[in-house]
């Protein structure tokens, strides 16, 4: 990797060094709550869900809820978690980019002999790092709140249902590139694409309800996102998700190479 | 307009054929034709709105032109933009950085996009500056973001300074050090592109002047030829039924003086854009 890549990759983390403790804690504690008190609602959760209709429970991942992974997955994982980190991921790269324009640092950092293209990778990569970190300190805290509770988390399939959120979050930060490419306002590029990621959600969602109409989940990266707490992780899922981030992404850099950068 | 015509041993640093910008069915700019040699400072002149800021963000790669070209150097705005700004340093118009950095990360970061391992200079310009490098740039005043502005365009030692408005808030103490440094970068042989409309500062440094209206450069001119063209046409205010001359003026009786009112760059400027108002 060049040096101006690690220069601007370091720089971008260190300017979203809160972002960690912003998203990360949130996600973190309210997953350690979230694991902390299934062992006293365990019952009363296991017999409301034997009602609900087998739909809505695959609809939203719930299972059977008979052990704490089930019900992380059914709580944090299937919905929440993924919808933060999605929109963390655009937040994180656009203000390299479109944020970087409004403030005007784009054009000091435009007038050095650096690439458009490396200042989109560096920006791709730093959010792809601080992703990793808050989810990590998510599953960290989460596994805290699980051995404060003794409620028998497993660590590893933890881990993996954190993880896999990571490609899926990462296509926004690609979807975000591309959205610089047409917009250098960070509220139109936020805006577009948190916009698109919740209508990828209802796609998926309405695909999983509806049979006839489960075709169209294939336009949403909801469909391989899976249940990898439980299942455990997807290679293929992941590896082809994560591709087409960074399909976007080199999309996304190619226009914005070819945009004017507005003063 | 007078076109200049520089010698062609000279190293043309920046040279621009018909560059234009349009916005639509908006003008930006339209043909301007313009070269700056090497070791010169040529100040480009008009009002806000004129297109120095479109010129200059074209000369910079950050906006495409419509038509025309722009060379730096010798190398192709567009196509060879990495190349050309390793040579060059800008300090944008209304300049910012984001509110948390200081101005110190701001140099770091940038030395080391250039390849540069130490501020030594910047540290020096800092302090000739009395530029704060350690608060952060949201912290501070629009005179002082801007010291650190000029600090970050001139820490490299440039072969070209590209400075769009570089003395917006500065106070006249520091305007005078920003008037010296680019002297001083003259005399290094560095060439200097500044937009203004601070027509007194522009006369006091330039070596040619661009005049520029409605997208459209309408005069390029030495200053020295401009101001000693302008002075052949005094002006004598003074209030008669018919023409006179001074002489006569100074001959009749009961008047104790008459005097030759010299017009400065800025009544020059002003002539320039009221004959073409008039055409």
């Amino acid at each position: 990797m060049s040096s101006q890549v690690t220069a601007l990759i370091a720089t971008h983390l260190s300017d979203r060094r809160r972002s960690l403790l912003a998203w990360g804690l949130p996600i973190g504690l309210m997953s350690a709550f979230i694991v902390a008190i299934f062992p006293s609602v365990e019952d009363s959760i296991s017999k409301a869900v034997e009602g609900y209709p087998e739909g809505l429970k695959e609809a939203f991942g719930i299972g059977q809820l008979s052990n704490v992974e089930q019900y992380l997955q059914a709580e944090m994982l299937s919905l929440i978690v993924p919808l933060a980190a999605g929109y963390l991921a655009v937040r994180a790269v656009a203000s390299g980019l479109s944020g970087a324009a409004e403030s005007g640092r784009l054009d000091v950092l435009l007038s050095a002999p650096v690439s458009r293209l490396r200042l989109c990778v560096a920006g791709f990569l730093a959010t792809a790092v601080e992703l990793a970190a808050v989810l990590a300190l998510g599953w960290l805290l989460t596994m805290l709140g699980s051995a404060l509770a003794s409620a028998g988390l497993g660590a590893g399939p933890a881990a993996a249902g954190f993880a896999n959120v990571w490609p899926l979050a990462l296509l926004f930060a690609g979807l975000g590139i591309v959205a610089c490419g047409f917009s250098l306002r960070t509220s139109v590029v936020t805006g577009a694409v948190a916009g698109v990621l919740v209508a990828m959600y209802v796609i998926d969602l309405v695909g999983k309800l509806d049979s006839g109409l489960s075709g169209i989940r294939y336009a949403s990266v909801f469909r391989y996102y899976g249940n990898a707490i439980e299942e455990g992780i997807d290679p293929l899922a992941f590896a082809g998700v994560t591709a087409a981030a960074m399909g976007l992404a080199a999309l996304g850099a190619w226009l914005f190479e070819r945009r004017d950068i507005s003063a | 307009m007078s076109v200049p015509s520089p010698t062609m041993s000279a190293m043309r640093v920046i040279e621009t054929e018909g560059l234009t910008k349009l916005y639509g069915r908006h003008r930006g700019i339209e043909g301007v034709t313009v070269a700056v040699e090497a070791g010169e400072v040529f100040g480009f002149l008009g009002p806000n709105g004129a297109g120095k800021t479109t010129t200059i963000r074209t000369l910079l790669d950050l906006i495409h032109p419509s038509a025309g070209r722009a060379l730096l150097f010798g190398l192709d705005s567009q196509r060879e933009s990495v190349a050309i700004r390793s040579r060059l340093g800008n300090l944008p118009g209304d300049f910012g950085y984001g509110r948390e950095a200081t101005g110190r990360e701001a140099l770091r970061l940038l030395a080391r996009l250039r390849g540069i391992d130490g501020l030594g200079r910047a540290e020096a310009l800092a302090q000739r500056f009395r530029a704060d490098l350690d608060r952060p740039l949201g912290q501070l005043s629009r005179g002082n973001r801007q010291k650190v502005g000029l600090i970050l365009a001139t820490f490299h030692e440039p072969e070209l300074l590209i400075l769009d408005e570089p003395t917006g808030g500065l106070d006249p103490l520091m305007q005078e050090e920003f008037l010296a440094l680019v002297a001083e970068e003259r005399e290094r042989g560095c060439a200097v592109f500044i937009s203004s409309h601070d027509l007194d500062e522009v006369e006091r440094v330039c070596d040619r002047v661009g005049i520029v209206k409605d997208g459209r450069v309408i005069a390029i001119e030495r200053v020295a030829d401009l101001l000693a063209k302008t002075q052949r046409r005094d002006l004598v205010e003074v209030e008669f039924a018919q023409p006179v001359e001074l002489e006569d003026v100074r001959a009749l009786s009961g008047v104790v003086g008459a005097e030759f009112a010299h017009p400065t760059l800025e009544e020059v400027f002003l002539g320039y854009y009221r004959e073409e108002e008039d055409e």
